[in-house]
């Protein structure tokens, strides 16, 4: 494995990102893809203490849902197991919001605040305090910091000729990001996914770049993307430390 | 254990030995209401 990665930035904002990353081998881009899921911890509600529910649904269902509302994350305040109290009080006729969760330390608080958590009709009322526990993704699906986080080989595009005048025109559809033959790197939506738009009438040629990666890394907002993908090197590298030191005689 | 006349809407303590019929208005269909303690559930 080479002692070096050279990363680039493809596309980034707050939530999502796309990193090209070179001197990779497969094992270690998927290992990677994995602690991103599943050993990065985030907040996520764990018990709810209902006082009032007297809204349509089930103590348990409005429990499960609450389990699913993403909690910003300050890693460096707690420890995986440690916990912080949040308390709703909503009473109808209204839609109870994850931004109506009121919070005993600010840093903790829902990542966005438009999540329904239940709509309460005239007369209901749901009341309850709830404990958030930091966890990891391999605990349970509802602390995975990371979604929809993936890798592609990066592929080269050169064009090798014209195409033949008579060949069909036919969609050249390729996802991903391309490497264009001067080294420029451009996503595939860009041309709608269709290299014939790009390359009108040219034969081309495709190939995958060795041991280049590009990750489509999204986050449910509990983290930013970069402390994400930090977190999981890190958490990579630790484990590998612990095996190398443990494997050691 | 407290219940709910369905018709007056009155709250109804039953014993042993009354059947299940309200009191007040003789009603027999009662509703039983939910508990007021506080009620904690697990997520997962």
């Amino acid at each position: 494995m080479a002692d070096d990665f050279d990363v680039e930035v493809v596309t980034r904002d707050d939530r999502s990102a796309r990193l090209l990353v070179r001197g990779l081998t497969p094992a270690v881009a998927n290992g990677l893809r994995r602690t991103m899921l599943s050993e990065v911890p985030t907040f996520s509600i764990d018990t709810v203490r209902f006082v009032e529910n007297s809204s349509v649904m089930f103590d348990e269902m409005v429990g499960l849902r609450l389990g699913l509302v993403p909690l910003t994350t300050p890693l460096d305040d707690y420890e995986v197991g440690e916990s912080a109290t949040l308390a709703l009080d909503v009473e109808g006729p209204a839609t109870a919001y994850s931004g109506d969760i009121e919070t005993s330390d600010d840093l903790v608080q829902p990542a966005d605040e438009n999540v329904p958590i239940i709509e309460l009709k005239e007369g209901q009322r749901l009341e309850f305090e709830a404990d958030a526990v930091l966890d990891t993704g391999k605990e349970h699906a509802k602390h995975q910091g990371g979604v929809a986080v993936g890798y592609r080989h990066l592929q080269r595009v050169t064009v090798v000729g014209d195409a033949d005048e008579f060949d069909e025109e036919e969609p050249n559809i390729l996802r991903g990001v391309i490497e264009t033959e001067d080294g420029e790197l451009v996503h595939t939506e860009e041309f709608d996914a269709d290299l014939t738009n790009r390359h009108p009438g040219k034969e081309l040629e495709i190939e995958d770049v060795p041991s280049a990666f590009v990750f489509h890394i999204e986050s449910d907002g509990s983290l930013s993307v970069d402390e994400l993908t930090l977190r999981a090197v890190q958490s990579l590298r630790d484990r590998a430390d612990e095996l190398a030191e443990k494997v050691a005689v | 254990m407290s219940y709910k006349c369905s018709r007056c809407k009155r709250d109804v303590e039953l014993d042993e030995y009354g059947g299940v019929r309200c009191p007040y208005c003789g009603h027999r269909v009662l509703l039983k209401e939910r508990a007021p303690d506080v009620k904690e559930v697990s997520v997962n």
